[in-house]
């Protein structure tokens, strides 16, 4: 449980000139479930493609595991052990299950025990055992999102960052979503979680940022912040 | 059929064409040719284009580098080792030029393949007149069986990376670029690398077709060398035989040289319409070309399912 799992320090993004995220500094602890929430356009999404390299910080310094990772390219960061699943799960339509999850365990790392990976990944995703050669396109949004999930866990995460989730699932499909997510931690995977449900987003993890205009506004444990009464106000109209 | 049928008849298939050169007709062994000359070139258009979704359409680049290239040191060297140069050359520059343009997607990235074949064909041009040469003949080429041959084991070659490229790991990690590029970088496919790569095979055997191709006209002239149409026909013929993966180019390009030799003989005057009407159709109702809609109908696979 080193405090210094991943830290973000002063970290600033910017769209040309206009900024998307000013001065955030965060800790993800080891083994924790770490939740992002806020409403639309506050920035989440951007902390976390910067964080998966796919936009370039204009300053501030990320480090994984004491390392200075803010200028590594994506797939070293992956590499790593930094797993992404993308807003919108972004699977592979013309993929089976299978070849959506092989080639999930792209890395070096994660290459050498793909056939483990993948006969977990049917475990703990007993629905992609049965359609398993199916086309990835054909999946419900909910499998569709479970897919993303496995696809990332094939990758052999230490974190997985998780952006939104839940997007566009029926409450019920949501819940299973949940559900998995605490069972990955539960298994020993941190998780960085981004999401507009903040409610419930709130009860399952250990700490939590709330992100306004790109500035972190609050910080605390989850239950902290899921009594506020204030975040109460603005975020679940209660 | 069974994987080690498939090699048997492969290899038959091979040694039979590689037999032919010893006593078939000047016409025959032309067609034989320009079948395999555009076997390698619409195989390695499917390894960038087909499998990664960036659609080139100047890929005349490569053959017409390559020509200029070996009649530079046309005399210098060995010919044969001329031909395997200009493969290398090729190759090693396209790492370069391709660092830049394959950071463009989608319809840019089309035009802008389009836009470098013509660049560099008036580079060449400029170069040429410069020195004062309009036109640079070949004299003393090696005798037609010969290129009939060295073309035969170009198209083999290319056909062969092609199906290897497709099952193998990078080529999975191309096609996750053609599936979505944004989701293959997240999940940590190194996209840059794997398409610079692509690229650069995929110059590599049309830089060498073009070296071969010259010896065949004779003459050096870059109008020629780089005119686009090499570049629409081996994408037409990709796409009709379907560009996924390797049977389709070769089943693409056998269908289209005949038929081109059929109406070439009987109806020279309604030639490229039908060529042009062939096109149209297949792509509004068999995008997935020849191959892929046999494998569906046949073998109950769709395309993209191994």
């Amino acid at each position: 449980m080193s405090p210094s799992f991943l830290k973000i320090s002063n970290l600033s993004v910017a769209y040309e000139q206009v900024y998307a995220l000013r001065d955030f500094s965060c800790n993800v602890e080891e083994g924790r479930i770490t939740a992002l929430v806020g409403s639309n356009g506050a920035g989440k999404t951007t902390f976390l493609r910067t964080l998966s390299g796919l936009l370039e910080a204009k300053q501030g310094v990320i480090e994984f595991d004491n390392a200075d990772i803010t200028y590594l390219p994506s797939h070293k960061r992956v590499e790593a052990g930094l797993t992404m699943v993308p807003e919108g799960r972004l699977i592979f339509p013309d993929f089976t299950v299978e070849q959506n999850l092989k080639i999930g365990a792209v890395s070096k790392r994660a290459l050498g025990q793909v056939e483990d990976s993948l006969e977990n990944s049917y475990k703990i995703f007993p629905k992609l055992d049965q359609r398993r050669h199916q086309l990835g396109g054909t999946l419900s949004g909910g499998e569709q999102q479970m897919l993303a999930l496995a696809r990332g866990m094939m990758a052999c995460p230490r974190l997985l960052m998780l952006d939104e989730p839940t997007l566009g699932l029926a409450p019920l499909i949501s819940d299973a979503i949940f559900e998995m997510v605490v069972h990955l931690k539960q298994i020993g995977i941190t998780i960085l979680i981004v999401e507009q449900d903040v409610n419930r987003t709130l009860q399952i993890a250990d700490n939590a940022y709330v992100l306004e205009n790109g500035v972190s506004i609050m910080e605390g444990t989850a239950r902290e912040i899921l009594t506020d009464p204030k975040v109460r106000e603005s975020y679940m109209g209660i | 059929m069974k994987n080690s049928l498939k090699l048997v008849l492969a290899v038959v298939l091979c040694v039979f064409l590689a037999g032919v050169a010893g006593f078939a007709d000047e016409y025959i062994l032309g067609i034989g040719f320009t079948i395999f000359m555009y076997i390698a070139l619409a195989q390695s258009w499917v390894v960038l284009s087909g499998l990664t979704g960036y659609i080139s359409l100047g890929h005349v680049v490569f053959f017409g580098s390559g020509a200029y290239v070996f009649i530079l040191i046309w005399g210098l060297v060995p010919v044969w080792l001329g031909v395997f140069c200009s493969g290398i050359v090729v190759g090693l520059v396209s790492l370069i030029v391709g660092y830049p343009v394959l950071r463009v997607r989608g319809p840019y990235f089309v035009i802008l393949s389009f836009g470098l074949a013509e660049l560099v064909k008036n580079l060449v041009l400029i170069n040429e007149a410069r020195m004062y040469v309009s036109m640079r003949p070949v004299f003393g080429a090696p005798a037609l069986y010969q290129l009939y041959t060295a073309m035969l084991l170009l198209a083999i070659i290319a056909t062969g990376l092609t199906y290897w490229i497709r099952r193998s790991r990078f080529g999975a990690g191309l096609r996750s670029i053609r599936e979505d590029e944004e989701a293959a970088e997240t999940i940590g496919v190194p996209v840059a690398k794997l398409k610079l790569l692509a690229f650069a095979i995929s110059g590599v055997i049309p830089a060498m077709v073009g070296a071969i191709f010259i010896m065949r006209s004779g003459i050096f002239q870059s109008g020629d060398a780089f005119t686009p149409i090499v570049s629409f026909t081996m994408v037409t013929m990709a796409i009709i035989g379907g560009s996924d993966d390797a049977p389709g180019p070769f089943l693409g390009v056998v269908f289209l040289v005949l038929l081109q030799e059929l109406l070439w003989v009987n109806w020279p005057e309604v030639y490229m319409i039908i060529l042009g009407i062939l096109l149209l159709g297949f792509v509004l109702f068999i995008p997935n070309g020849i191959y892929g809609w046999l494998s569906e109908k046949y073998f109950g696979n769709k395309k993209n399912v191994t």
